[in-house]
């Protein structure tokens, strides 16, 4: 989203209008869907967190600065959200559905199907296996474009932290990516 | 990194951008309503209680100082 019509859209929603909050919904809202989804690996709490964090921007509209970055205050809130969700509720990795991967995409053919299937289905399993903080990381960064510096201010860490991290989590999707063809071995053998 | 972007079930969609347009527009109703009749009411009512309550101090300090007198 440009930065003049970002700025425009958050003097707009600070006004209370619905417009601009439809505009700024449907320009982020399968964004965070798809970060929480793949933050949490299900439907249901992605579902859960997206309305959470839309009521939440909703309520604190007037509070919001003018100079206001909506991608980066979105998705501080909902990965906020998220960690929240984390802290009061075990994760039993037993349970979790690779729902992320098993979506189907809206109105795709079958060759379209193929085509994207099997470098993307790695990358999804491959993040999905990731330590959470690593996904965390990449989701922002490399997947949203988040800069660096934005990112250390959303997860309270020094930017060169954050290079470091990412970094690291680079390392380790390279590493789950080349290791994900041997598990599929040993499952299907 | 590109990724696939998912977006959640349609009717939980709807649901949501339904909820978060209502509060804006309670908002704005309550912002309107300022100056006109019941949002008027929404500041004299308590003024008018303040302003009571501090000339019933006032006159009970006043009677207080006329006894230590």
């Amino acid at each position: 989203m440009e930065r003049e019509i970002e700025l425009r859209l958050v003097a707009r929603l600070k006004a209370g209008d619905p417009a601009a909050f439809e505009a700024i919904y449907e320009a982020y809202r399968p964004r965070l869907f798809s970060f929480l989804a793949r933050l949490s690996r299900r439907r249901d709490v992605a579902e859960d967190l997206l309305e959470e964090t839309w009521l939440r921007l909703v309520a604190r509209a007037r509070e919001l600065t003018d100079d206001t970055r909506l991608g980066p205050w979105l998705f501080t809130v909902a990965r906020n959200l998220f960690a929240s969700w984390c802290r009061h509720r075990a994760l039993h990795e037993d349970r979790i559905l690779d729902v992320a991967i098993s979506w189907p995409g809206p109105g795709e053919s079958p060759f379209e199907a193929t085509a994207r299937g099997e470098t993307e289905r790695r990358l999804e399993a491959a993040l999905a296996r990731l330590p959470s903080r690593d996904r965390e990381i990449l989701l922002l960064v490399a997947a949203e474009e988040i800069t660096p510096s934005e990112a250390a201010s959303m997860l309270g860490l020094a930017p060169e932290a954050v290079r470091k991290r990412l970094q690291r989590a680079r390392e380790r999707l390279a590493q789950a990516m080349q290791e994900e063809p041997d598990l599929l071995r040993e499952k299907v053998g | 990194m590109r990724l696939r972007v998912y977006d959640a079930d349609p009717a939980r969609v709807e649901r949501i951008r339904a909820r978060c347009v209502s509060v804006l527009e309670t908002r704005r109703r309550e912002t309107e309503a300022v100056g006109t009749g019941p949002g008027r009411r929404a500041w004299l009512e308590p003024a008018l209680a303040v302003g009571l309550g501090v000339l019933y101090l006032a006159d009970a300090v006043v009677r207080a100082l006329a006894v230590c007198r």
